[in-house]
């Protein structure tokens, strides 16, 4: 199997405001959210970042989408360093996270366009790729209605569809289902199935249990900035997941 | 031009031209504008002003006929009637505004003045009752006052100063008016007008985009971080001179309102509009350029607004040096960006055009914008500026 995408011993480390110290209660300013984190996904597969809030995952995953530089370490993705060609990167990648956000002045028929532009994809193709995936998700008979007047479901919907116009072979999903209806978060994760059966890439964070049970074939446990479990899925048949993890968090809590 | 800046400057300016309410936002004050100026011309033309067929209504007593020629030389309507004396019925016509003037000669005027040495003591007496708070009583006071002040200087002429009515003594032009009055205000407003036109759209578009969260949408697209910086300040600056021509128009129409009809655009060819157009645009991209990297910098519109308003007072600051209606002359003082803009436009106007400062002046603004934008491009890329929450 190849792997398509390598993390490298990635650190971020950011300074703390002194109103974040108050917050935090602490007078440390220097705050490590991801310390030395490596793992590896291999193509067609669907990865889960695992962990509690705060844990790094989103941090990690902007990273990889180059939205912010490591401290220290890279991310090779398709054979492209992160550090090294962030536009090239973002070709390669689709990045969808609820920090990105569509102009609420325009509609997703227009959006769609720009962002397909944005991402030299020719006209023919952005066309029947925007049929195909506004039929299949429902915004057909939204395409004119402007961001600012649909609903919450809806706005992800179509977040998630412009987030892959360029057809990405590496898609990086943050908290893919967070603050959706049950419906709605059917049908995101189906749709993630779907791309797995077409051979992409899946790398998601997540600190539900449950999908990353249903959805993924290999798991990343990250507590405080480090990857604490890497492995199959269902490898240990013995403990569910939710087990494991706790057994993790607690022996971590009992290190500090 | 690379295709993601046109992709990015067609977006902008569907963003701003096709939304109605930004429409308003950026042509409004050009209809203010209009109809405050003209508003304001039609007050003073209505305070000042006296209609044209207007018959000012006199009273006089005891006229010498030797004076009975000022009711002819006037170059207005003047009904005269005569009577014996003043009586409080006129007094309070005049009150009432229902005449305009009485004049009261003591009687053997004429002979008296004539006769008078200055060691008579008193001197014969004329008076002029009049109502100031009336346009047309003030206006026909003035005139007689003027006129037996005239009367009384010709009884010791001894020189004459000006004399000949049929020669204009004022060499002025009505060209040479029409400039001082334009490069007094013109480059004074036109600077205020670009700085608020770039001010609203840069902080909306990108200072906003950022608050919104849909900036960061944009930084991960493939396009180069240099792209949406020159994209921008493009799309931006198109936008402010939109906005800042309707500003202008509202300007222009309203001026021969606000000058009476004084002000004349005749002496200005093709070519003074085309060099100011030049400068006017190295000046936008400079202001878009500076509030740009204020609203990269800035967390939110309101913010970037706030951080915006001193330096729109030093922009008015240095708009106002131009009110000496007179282009600095000094070359070094083309090297100060915004400054030179000032100098130079004045230059134009008054047709006193230097073609060093004036290159020195386009030089010095676009290396400005484009270190302006290398600084803008290094901002997209700090995850520190586009991401500090």
């Amino acid at each position: 199997m190849r792997v398509l995408l390598e993390v490298k011993d990635l650190v971020k480390t950011f300074h703390l405001s002194k109103k974040q110290q108050k917050i935090e209660k602490t007078n440390i300013k220097k705050k490590i959210a991801v310390n030395g984190l490596s793992f590896v996904a291999n193509e067609g597969e669907i990865y889960g970042l695992l962990g509690p809030n705060g844990a790094g995952k989103t941090t990690t995953l902007r990273m990889l989408a180059g939205l912010i530089k490591p401290d220290q370490g890279d991310a090779i993705i398709d054979s492209v360093s992160v550090i090294k060609d962030p536009d090239l990167v973002h070709s390669k990648i689709g990045f969808l996270t609820s920090e990105l956000k569509l102009e609420d002045y325009f509609t997703p028929n227009y959006l769609y366009d720009y962002f397909s532009e944005l991402h030299h994809i020719d006209k023919a193709t952005a066309l029947s790729r925007k049929e195909e995936m506004f039929k299949k998700f429902g915004i057909d008979e939204f395409r004119e209605v402007k961001v600012a007047e649909l609903s919450t479901g809806m706005k992800q919907k179509v977040s998630l569809v412009i987030s892959i116009v360029h057809n990405p072979n590496i898609i990086i999903f943050d908290e893919p289902t967070n603050g959706l209806d049950i419906i709605t978060a059917k049908t995101v994760t189906d749709f993630l199935m779907d791309l797995k059966q077409a051979g992409k890439t899946i790398i998601l964070s997540t600190h539900i249990f449950s999908l990353v049970e249903k959805l993924c074939d290999r798991v990343g446990i990250i507590i405080n900035g480090k990857m604490v479990y890497e492995g199959d899925v269902k490898e240990n048949p013995s403990e569910s997941l939710e087990q494991l993890f706790f057994r993790l968090y607690e022996s971590e809590a009992s290190h500090e | 031009m690379s295709k993601n800046v046109i992709t990015i400057i067609k977006k902008e300016l569907r963003r701003f031209f096709t939304d109605r309410r930004m429409l308003v936002s950026l042509l409004l004050p050009g209809i203010i504008i209009f109809v405050l100026y003209s508003f304001m011309g039609n007050m003073t033309e209505r305070m000042i002003g006296v209609e044209d067929d207007y018959i000012y209504q006199v009273v006089v007593i005891n006229e010498p006929t030797e004076l009975a020629s000022f009711h002819q030389t006037a170059a207005f309507d003047i009904e005269v009637r005569y009577e014996a004396s003043i009586t409080d019925a006129d007094l309070l016509l005049l009150e009432e505004k229902d005449i305009d003037l009485i004049i009261f000669y003591e009687t053997d005027f004429y002979q008296k003045v004539l006769n008078y040495d200055i060691n008579d003591g008193l001197a014969p007496k004329v008076e002029l009752y009049y109502n100031s708070t009336k346009n047309e009583s003030s206006n026909i006071y003035g005139f007689y006052n003027m006129a037996i002040n005239n009367f009384e200087m010709t009884l010791a002429n001894r020189l004459d100063i000006n004399r000949d009515a049929n020669i204009e003594y004022d060499l002025a032009t009505e060209d040479d008016t029409s400039i001082q009055f334009i490069t007094s205000l013109l480059p004074f407003l036109l600077l205020t007008f670009l700085f608020s036109g770039a001010m609203s759209v840069a902080a909306e578009s990108i200072a906003g985009e950022k608050e919104r969260g849909t900036f960061a949408t944009l930084l991960i697209t493939p396009t180069k971080k240099s792209e949406i910086a020159l994209g921008k300040i493009i799309a931006l600056s198109i936008i402010t001179l939109v906005s800042a021509a309707s500003s202008f128009t509202g300007l222009m129409l309203s001026l021969p309102k606000l000058m009476g009809g004084n002000v004349s655009m005749a002496m200005y060819g093709f070519g003074t509009y085309a060099l100011l157009f030049i400068v006017i645009i190295s000046t936008v991209l400079i202001y878009v350029v500076i509030l740009s990297i204020i609203s990269a910098y800035a967390k939110s519109i309101k913010e970037a607004s706030s951080l915006a308003v001193p330096l729109m007072l030093v922009n008015m600051l240095v708009g106002i040096s131009s009110m000496l209606g007179m282009a600095n002359e000094s070359l070094y003082m083309y090297f100060i960006p915004i400054y030179n803009s000032v100098q130079s436009i004045t230059g134009i106007l008054s047709l006193e055009i230097d073609m060093i400062n004036l290159t020195i002046t386009i030089l010095i603004n676009l290396l400005v914008v484009g270190l302006g934008v290398l600084g803008l491009t290094k901002m997209f890329n700090s995850e520190k500026i586009m991401f500090n929450k």
